[in-house]
């Protein structure tokens, strides 16, 4: 899994990848987290916060925009940041996840929305899905 | 093909064209930029224009469609732009308004001068500071029913007036007094409405801010008149939208554009353009859905006054004259407005993307006071230079679609700005010129920071001497409140 943020002159750009689609998704909700609060996602803290999420899309780019949108929605209403996905189905083009997260006392960042704008989900060689998400800050 | 500056042509002074032969097949009119030579070369560093481009496909747009001098890269439509599609088949789009629906400025002017309030600055940022909440945790003061909710969708800045947390004379003097009729609270989600129960009074974080600025100058004293503006006043300065609310009435509806957009056939070269005709039950769910949350942004902003008010009363006590609002405009909306194409009056819907309404002289949606001066326009520049009041001018109708600049405009990345920036540092720099910041975080201060925007002098003044709208009054400074 590979999460990198490149220069956008007013929102934040983020480049992800992962093994499989399932990774891709993983990496995606793992960045977002990082944007709303540095180092949480990576600190050694119980996620004790548990929702299930349903999605479905046009296609796998417009699953994973959908998906993190809805767990930004979450995040908002529960005053949490979910850093953890558990795939219960994940099908052409729906998926049931449970996410995992934490509450926390205030946000770093406020994220706006998950754009769908650059979003691109492909299988770029074996064992490699990518896609840029830009999020409107 | 890739844009390079001999694709561009200089029409007018001031105004560029990329002609509909740059890319035939996606162009449906021509892209125009209002901007000086040296603003046009700083806005080709990014992909604004590309964007633009990109929004010349709308199905429905008239004329062209354009950016502003502040205008930078956004997602899908640039922010700092404007496009109008023909009333009522032509396309409204999601995307063309953005995430904070309704996100704008008001003006609150006292009768108090620079040297009898300077003592006071470092408490009254502060007290500012505990008054208004950013909204990034706790949420606001006011927690709402789903009920309440409803009646702040319908009712805008006027439920802030019939519950305590407004003055009526500000109605008057707020952009659509301050409601839009066609809300209708049933096309907005659960989802949304959850989001909007806490966050009335708050600010956010991002770009919004208050701030408390002293008059400088007085470039027009006759307008500046009118407006009650004159040197030395303090003033302070209000720029949030419809927080959650709003971020969500836009996803939810982007959604749904994207999955349903194809029974209209249109092709676009961006999902974030995403669109439906207006007059389609898809496009009216939208509007109408769009009008609760900016009648929320408006609530929302008449809340804070009403928090900036008690923080005045709390370090000047009673006896000072009240705030007043100057007025209250909105920078991301959409609205069915009348203007002159080719020399024709012409119904449009008129998407307005980080670009401020600028009605001339006569205009009837403009309060008495304001009827022989324009429309008051606020533009905001960055912590530490300086902002002004404008007024609108008739050309704009035909120019622009009666829309101005919104601020100095990015031309710095977040991280870029985090890089170059030491926040600790320039946050005591700012308070050694006498300029307070408080903010949630020096993160915060650092991605806004004056060196991450463009200077504000240049981008008025490319406005300025386009026409478009009158310099009235120069303000700078004086304390910044931040989420």
């Amino acid at each position: 899994m590979k999460i990198q943020y490149v220069p956008h002159t007013a929102d934040i750009r983020m480049k992800i990848e992962g093994a499989t689609l399932q990774d891709l998704f993983k990496a995606g909700l793992k960045g977002m987290g990082e944007i709303l609060k540095t180092g949480l996602c990576e600190r050694n803290t119980v996620f004790n916060i548990r929702r299930e999420i349903r999605i479905s899309g046009a296609d796998y780019t417009c699953l994973l925009i959908d998906f993190l949108s809805e767990v930004l929605s979450l995040t908002y209403t529960e005053k949490s940041i979910f850093c953890e996905v558990t795939f219960k189905e994940f099908e052409a083009y729906e998926i049931t996840a449970e996410i995992k997260g934490v509450k926390i006392e205030s946000f770093e960042e406020e994220i706006k929305a998950v754009t769908y704008h650059e979003a691109q989900v492909e299988k770029v060689k074996s064992r490699v899905w990518k896609t840029n998400i830009v999020f409107d800050i | 093909m890739k844009l390079r500056k001999e694709h561009i042509h200089k029409i007018a002074p001031y105004l560029w064209e990329i002609p509909k032969s740059f890319a035939p097949n996606k162009m449906r009119v021509p892209a125009r930029i209002l901007a000086s030579e040296e603003l046009l070369d700083a806005i080709m560093e990014d992909r604004s224009l590309t964007q633009l481009i990109n929004v010349a496909s709308l199905p429905g747009i008239q004329m062209a469609s354009l950016v502003m001098p502040d205008v930078h890269e956004g997602y899908g439509f640039p922010i700092g732009g404007v496009a109008a599609t023909l009333y009522p088949t032509g396309a409204i789009s999601p995307g063309g308004i953005g995430y904070d629906i309704n996100c704008g400025v008001r003006l609150l002017i006292t009768q108090q001068e620079l040297e009898e309030v300077r003592p006071y600055l470092e408490d009254l940022s502060k007290e500012l500071y505990r008054q208004i909440p950013s909204g990034m945790g706790k949420g606001g003061n006011i927690k709402l029913s789903f009920n309440e909710l409803d009646t702040v969708l319908e009712q805008g800045a006027e439920w802030a007036v019939n519950n305590g947390y407004g003055v009526a004379e500000d109605l008057e003097f707020i952009e659509s007094k301050g409601k839009l009729e066609a809300a209708d609270t049933t096309l907005v989600s659960e989802m949304a409405k959850k989001r909007g129960l806490d966050q009335l009074g708050t600010i956010g974080s991002g770009n919004h801010f208050v701030e408390v600025d002293y008059v400088e100058e007085i470039i027009d004293e006759g307008i500046a008149s009118t407006l009650d503006l004159y040197k030395g006043q303090i003033v302070i300065l209000i720029h949030t939208g419809s927080r959650g609310l709003g971020h969500q009435v836009a996803t939810d509806y982007i959604r749904k554009f994207i999955g349903s957009m194809h029974q209209y056939e249109f092709q676009l070269p961006d999902r974030e353009l995403a669109c439906a005709p207006f007059n389609s039950e898809d496009g009216q769910a939208y509007f109408k859905a769009m009008c609760a949350a900016a009648n929320y942004a408006w609530c929302n902003r008449e809340v804070i006054s009403h928090e900036v008010r008690a923080a005045w009363k709390n370090i000047f006590g009673t006896e000072v004259p009240p705030l007043q609002l100057l007025y209250d405009v909105a920078h991301n909306i959409a609205k069915v407005e009348t203007h002159k194409v080719s020399g024709k009056e012409v119904t449009v819907i008129v998407h307005r993307k980080g670009a401020t309404r600028a009605f001339g002289p006569g205009s009837p949606e403009l309060p008495d006071k304001y009827k022989t001066i324009g429309q008051p326009v606020i533009i905001p520049g960055s912590m530490g230079t300086c902002s002004y009041v404008l007024v609108g001018s008739r050309i704009s109708s035909e120019v622009t679609f009666g829309s101005c600049c919104h601020g100095a405009g990015r031309r710095l990345s977040r991280t870029a700005a985090k890089k170059q920036v030491n926040a600790p540092v320039l946050k005591q720099k700012l308070k050694e010129k006498g300029i307070y910041v408080e903010a949630g975080s020096f993160k915060g201060i650092a991605e806004e920071a004056p060196i991450a925007y463009k200077d504000v002098n240049l981008v008025v003044e490319t406005i300025s001497d386009s026409g478009i709208a009158k310099k009235v009054a120069k303000l700078r400074p004086l304390v910044v409140i931040k989420g």
